[in-house]
């Protein structure tokens, strides 16, 4: 599998949304022109009504499964258990694409339900590495990464966040989940350059890009931005998102939105933002690109 | 620099509402102080928790308003934090936790609340399991009966309180009024929870039923069960018993069974 301009597996180059429950009866009965689907992992591992919600959909739509929860830089390792039920639901629902975060969760048995940032180093890369492995293996396909919203560094972390996605990608095979608001707000956070972060992802690995809003707060004084995917995305970020469409050709674009969920058309109106700017990316990008 | 394990643990109590020395130390500062920082991480796994425990349990929440709820959430977050990622399996504890609870322990009701919403919140998350066709016990031959015994609906939960706990669940749904009002006077239930198509639901079940069905939950054999359900109610009627089980398609399986130890 490879990024670049062309669909990816049944995954059109084109935006879709994130499905949230609010929405799920809507999109059943209404069946709005959206590309396709991606659903939270972990909100469908119980099975029942919300998976059977889901199977009148999955005819229609190319559906995305997007993990939170597998904490693939965890050092005590994976949880099994969860890996397990994540390879059965994806023997279920076949989706099109499986992502996860470049993040832990999971300390001495405990869930933190949060993203967390790892430190950037040979040891921590070497544990993430062994996780997608392993997580590769059991799902049975290539998962994506992703980059997550930062608001710290470590004192030690000598790997550039980019540097170590594309050793990760070398070393594992495995695909990058793009998160550009991500990128954007982890940029004003800890001050460095977004667009050459963006410039620094190894381009034919890009299967996936995320946009969503986010928002601004204080603490003592400074401005921190906060990944709260609770509002439209912002102008810097779709400005940020056309420089990456340009760089990494069209790639399959994710709408989220999960705080303060607003109306479905609201949602559909930022997911066709994403498409025009994809359709303007499309003549710069000669269809060789991933060649 | 200490190895990724060590980091995570004390970044781990940092989180939690414990120590934030040790983490903190290995964070550079960058213009605001680590604390700040880690204070950005801490608030969100304490409003998504938070969050979490409020969908769970939204009736709690209104009894005892959102303010007293985020009080009792945060302590309960720090005294026993999710062990695993899907958030609709957090809090099976919270009922007991709120049962022990001092500044809410003269809400006597509120604990028997809570675990029928928990029962509701597992009978909404509970796989479908395909009803047992009652033609399977015609093809028994009798002697096999009493001994029979019944799998239930995985998503099936019997509980019983001695406060109204259905009418304190009802309105306190989002459409009932603020003036409505409960006799907690008014005497106990014994409910039952389950999936019913795309919805958890509940009801009031007779007492000798709600004997009868608990015992076959347990894994008593019919014979057994019957014995209990006469026990609450000598006019106990089996044979009327079993059709409604049936028509209710609550059996899901069933298995005879042998006397003495199982071999392989």
């Amino acid at each position: 599998m490879t990024g670049g301009d062309a669909d990816v597996a049944g995954v059109p180059a084109a935006a879709g949304i994130g499905l949230r429950a609010p929405h799920v009866q809507e999109v059943i009965t209404t069946r709005p022109p959206i590309a396709w689907l991606e659903v939270h992992a972990e909100n469908y591992l119980g099975g029942g009504p919300a998976l059977r919600r889901l199977d009148h959909l999955r005819p229609e739509y190319p559906i995305s499964l997007h993990g939170v929860g597998l904490s693939l830089g965890s050092a005590i390792g994976l949880d099994e258990r969860h890996l397990q039920r994540l390879a059965a639901l994806i023997e279920r629902i076949e989706p099109v694409l499986v992502s996860e975060h470049l993040s832990w969760s999971v300390t001495g048995g405990v869930y933190l339900n949060h993203l967390l940032p790892l430190p950037y180093t040979e040891e921590s890369l070497e544990i993430v590495c062994r996780h997608v492995d392993q997580a590769q293996v059991t799902l049975g396909r290539q998962i994506l990464v992703e980059n997550a919203a930062s608001y710290l560094r470590f004192r030690h972390s000598p790997i550039p966040e980019p540097e170590f996605l594309a050793e990760l990608v070398r070393r594992t095979g495995c695909g990058l989940l793009c998160d550009v608001n991500n990128i954007y707000v982890s940029a004003h956070n800890l001050g460095f350059d977004a667009v050459a972060y963006v410039d620094a992802l190894p381009r034919e690995f890009v299967c996936e890009i995320h946009v969503a809003g986010h928002a601004r707060n204080d603490a003592d004084g400074l401005t921190i931005l906060i990944d709260d995917h609770g509002s439209r995305v912002s102008p810097e970020v779709w400005s940020l998102y056309a420089h990456a469409v340009t760089r990494l050709g069209p790639v399959a674009t994710l709408v989220e939105w999960d705080t303060d969920i607003p109306a479905l058309d609201v949602l559909l109106a930022e997911a066709s933002v994403a498409d025009g700017l994809l359709y303007r990316a499309r003549p710069r990008t000669p269809h060789a690109a991933t060649a | 620099m200490p190895l990724l394990r060590e980091l995570q643990a004390v970044f781990g109590e940092a989180l939690l509402g414990g120590p934030t020395e040790a983490a903190a130390a290995q964070i550079l500062e960058d213009g605001l102080r680590p604390q700040a920082r880690l204070d950005v991480y801490r608030h969100h796994v304490f409003t998504t928790l938070t969050a979490a425990l409020q969908a769970t349990y939204p009736v709690v929440c209104r009894l005892v308003h959102e303010r007293f709820f985020g009080y009792a959430a945060d302590q309960y977050i720090r005294a026993d934090p999710p062990a695993g990622p899907c958030l609709f399996e957090y809090g099976s504890s919270f009922p007991a936790f709120l049962a022990d609870f001092e500044p809410c322990r003269h809400l006597q009701y509120l604990p028997d609340v809570a675990r029928l919403e928990w029962a509701l919140n597992t009978a909404t998350h509970a796989e479908q399991s395909a009803a047992l066709d009652p033609v399977v016990l015609s093809q028994l031959p009798v002697e096999d009966l009493p001994g029979l015994t019944l799998r239930l609906d995985p998503s099936l939960s019997l509980l019983r309180s001695p406060w109204p706990i259905d009418q304190i669940w009802r309105v306190n749904q989002p459409e009932g009024g603020p003036d409505a009002t409960v006799d907690l006077g008014s005497g106990g239930v014994s409910l039952e929870v389950r999936q019913m198509g795309d919805h958890a639901v509940f009801r009031p079940l007779d007492r000798a039923i709600y004997a009868f069905r608990g015992a076959l939950r347990r894994g008593d054999c019919l014979a057994e069960a019957a014995d209990v359900a006469l026990e609450t109610n000598g006019a106990f009627d089996l044979p009327q018993a079993l059709r409604n089980l049936f028509a209710e398609q609550l059996p899901v399986d069933y298995e005879v069974s042998s006397k003495g130890p199982e071999h392989g």
